[in-house]
């Protein structure tokens, strides 16, 4: 029997490291791959032919940001290894800009489900249509999740009263991007924005910046980093007592499953936000708790955070399209993930025609949903958006609302 | 601000002290620059997690373990390994990178990365120190820091091996004259460098988590510590320790944290073109001179 090949471009391990959790996108697309292997694989022309799951580790979440290793990777599953159609990543922004050139040199259909959410990659498709249309990307992006936090931190001034806050980002671009957007957004709407830091990558020390917050009498903290450093400031704001809500964006130390353990509860009252509905558990469609559990019982940990249910939705879609189109060419499968309309983990997916940036929304009938969640007890409760909340956010010791302020 | 400074810089310039101790010491005595000190940091960190978790040992003799299990493991590195090359610098240095690289890597292979490694604290609590809160495993790494460094001057300046430690840093050859046993005090001279790096694994990684990557922050830490203060020099260690630690801290505070990366490389920049040796160190004295 004839297989298909799909290259997976980035993923910080390769499959054969013990921990799953660091390659959680890898286990949602090997899931679905198996899924889709089980029942004969994909229908091409009347007959079904599996798919196959080559995996290379591009390693550009590393410090130093390696592009060259990570754009060897890319050209070697196009080369070497033959890849059809490339998934995943790479996934730090920088390295996946790169990397556009090349995928479209190759005249390779790409999906990135995980990471890059620089809002340049769908621009500079949209802006380039002609030589970048078979890049498409089927998770969130900077400039969604930067409105999301933006209409979060309303909704919580509205409970609470809160309306100063303090940014920590890391020094990444999509981070930065993040740390602009979401700044800008929430002092044009009356927030004193008290401070924006940049952390590099693999800082080892966050006191100063936390007490800084504590200073100014911030009520907020803005965090987005997806290094995992991010635990040392999760433990620092525990041990120091910092009087603030944490939100976390993207990020491994806070989102995943095994945080609690790790930080020996510390990341308590922190919300994150693993992006897409279905990395932490809800009921945003019915394939949502289907997805989790399935997860769950292959994997033996819950789905880990962020790129899991976007890599697992975008086999399915892969698949769809290939059986649509009828085969992997690059320009016949670009016309038919351009129609895709389907029903995933986290809701309707479909790609902009210009962009080919999966269309968000925050209802899972109209677009793909984003999850924000809160640790609460040692669990992960989805707070926001209101369609697919499962529980209220509880603010942490120290800090007093002051409700009916606005 | 400035009373979190001062005490923030104190604990940043032990934590650097104590990364960089191993590093200078191994270098002082047997001349071999351990590349692989950043590995066998991250080392103890997992050996001492394996031993507290997966093997239920009682907390602080998993420690205990950790430390002795990496002494030998450097003791080995010199008796297997180095002693082939004694004597010719870089290709020690080839060999002590290649080593550290390759165990590194096969610890990240077994799945050490991420941030889902970590060792308890030793207690977790929260001390106020003139109204600066400090959690108290920081307050604990001050106190085992100056502890360590004044028991390291201690044993250097009052038992046997320490002396002779010192006079083979000294003059090798005269210390031979004497039935100082060079290779032998190599050997412990890594197993001792390469203890401290365990024993700052220990009293560190419980501030964050256990990763592979960390393997290569530590040694550059170490090295930028050293060149500044002076390879072999101990006392330039804790000098350094100290300008780099409060540069770092007072760069985050002033002008942004994105600049604490490279006052540690700039430290390295500088002292290389203006004093090579470093602030302390006799290496390039002769050339500095001329």
């Amino acid at each position: 029997m004839q297989t298909k090949s799909i290259g997976v471009v980035s993923w910080l391990v390769a499959f054969l490291a013990l921990s799953v959790a660091a390659s959680s996108g890898l286990a949602g697309m090997l899931l679905a791959v198996e899924e889709i292997n089980a029942k004969g694989g994909v229908e091409v022309g009347g007959a079904r032919r599996p798919l196959k799951l080559e995996v290379l580790d591009t390693r550009d979440l590393e410090p130093g940001v390696p592009l060259s290793e990570a754009l060897l990777v890319v050209e070697k599953l196009v080369l070497e290894r033959k890849a059809d159609v490339l998934m995943g990543g790479p996934v730090r922004s920088e390295a996946a800009m790169a990397a556009m050139d090349l995928i479209a040199k190759y005249r390779k259909v790409s999906i990135l489900t995980t990471g890059a959410l620089t809002p340049a990659y769908h621009r500079r498709v949209a802006e380039n249509y002609a030589k970048y249309k078979y890049l498409f990307r089927i998770t969130s992006e900077a400039g969604q999740l930067a409105k999301e936090a933006i209409d979060l931190f309303e909704s919580i001034r509205q409970a609470n009263g809160f309306d100063r806050i303090f940014i920590m980002v890391q020094d990444v671009a999509h981070a930065r991007a993040i740390a602009g957007l979401v700044g800008k957004g929430l002092e044009q709407k009356g927030w004193t924005v008290l401070g924006s830091e940049v952390y590099p990558t693999g800082a080892l020390d966050y006191s100063t910046g936390l007490l800084k917050a504590r200073d100014q009498k911030a009520q907020i903290l803005f965090v987005w980093m997806d290094h995992p450093e991010t635990a040392i400031l999760v433990k620092q704001w525990s041990d120091l007592k910092i009087p603030v809500l944490p939100v976390a964006g993207i990020s491994s130390a806070v989102e995943q499953p095994g945080a609690w353990a790790s930080t020996g509860g510390a990341v308590a009252y922190w919300l994150a936000c693993p992006a897409n509905a279905g990395n932490a558990p809800s009921n945003a469609t019915p394939l949502t708790m289907k997805f989790y559990k399935a997860y769950t019982d292959r994997w033996l940990v819950e789905p880990e955070g962020y790129g899991t249910s976007s890599s697992y939705t975008g086999v399915y879609v892969l698949a769809d399209a290939i059986k649509r189109a009828g085969s992997v060419d690059a320009d016949r499968l670009v016309a038919a993930l351009e129609k895709t309309d389907t029903t995933g983990v986290y809701g309707r997916v479909r790609f902009d025609p210009k962009s080919h940036q999966v269309i968000p929304s925050y209802d899972p009938k109209e677009g793909a949903v984003s999850t924000w969640f809160q640790w609460q007890d040692r669990k992960r409760v989805v707070v926001f958006p209101k369609a697919i909340a499962t529980g209220k956010i509880q603010i942490p010791p120290g800090l007093t609302p002051s409700k009916g302020k606005d | 601000m400035l009373r979190s400074i001062l005490i923030y810089g104190l604990i940043n310039s032990i934590i650097l002290a104590l990364t960089a101790i191993g590093f200078s010491l191994t270098y002082g005595i047997s001349r071999v620059a351990n590349f692989a000190h950043g590995a066998l940091y991250v080392l103890a960190g997992f050996a001492a997690w394996v031993l507290f978790y997966r093997l239920g040992l009682n907390y602080y003799l998993a420690l205990f373990l950790a430390v002795v299990m990496v002494a030998l493991i450097g003791a080995a590195l010199y008796r297997f390994a180095l002693i082939r090359v004694r004597g010719m610098p870089i290709s020690e240095i080839i060999v002590t990178f290649a080593l550290g690289t390759a165990l590194l890597e096969l610890l990240r292979f077994f799945g050490l990365f991420g941030s889902n490694y970590g060792l308890p604290p030793l207690r977790r609590a929260t001390l106020q120190l003139s109204g600066v809160p400090v959690d108290f495993q920081r307050v604990a790494v001050v106190v085992i820091g100056v502890v360590l460094i004044a028991a390291l001057w201690l044993f250097t300046h009052y038992t046997k091996v320490g002396l002779a430690f010192r006079a083979i840093a000294q003059d090798e050859q005269a210390a031979m004259m004497v039935g100082i046993d060079p290779d032998r005090m190599a050997t412990l001279s890594l197993g001792l460098g390469s203890a401290l790096a365990a024993i700052a694994a220990v009293v560190l990684l419980p501030l964050g988590y256990i990763a592979a990557e960390s393997g290569t922050n530590i040694l550059v830490y170490a090295i930028a510590v050293c060149i500044l203060g002076g390879l072999e020099s101990p006392a330039g260690v804790i000098v350094a320790s100290l300008l780099i630690g409060y540069a770092q801290i007072l760069s985050v505070a002033y002008f942004g944290p994105h600049y604490q990366m490279i006052v540690a490389l700039l430290a390295i920049l500088v002292t290389l073109v203006f004093r090579p040796s470093g602030l302390f160190g006799r290496q390039k004295e002769l050339e500095e001179r001329v």
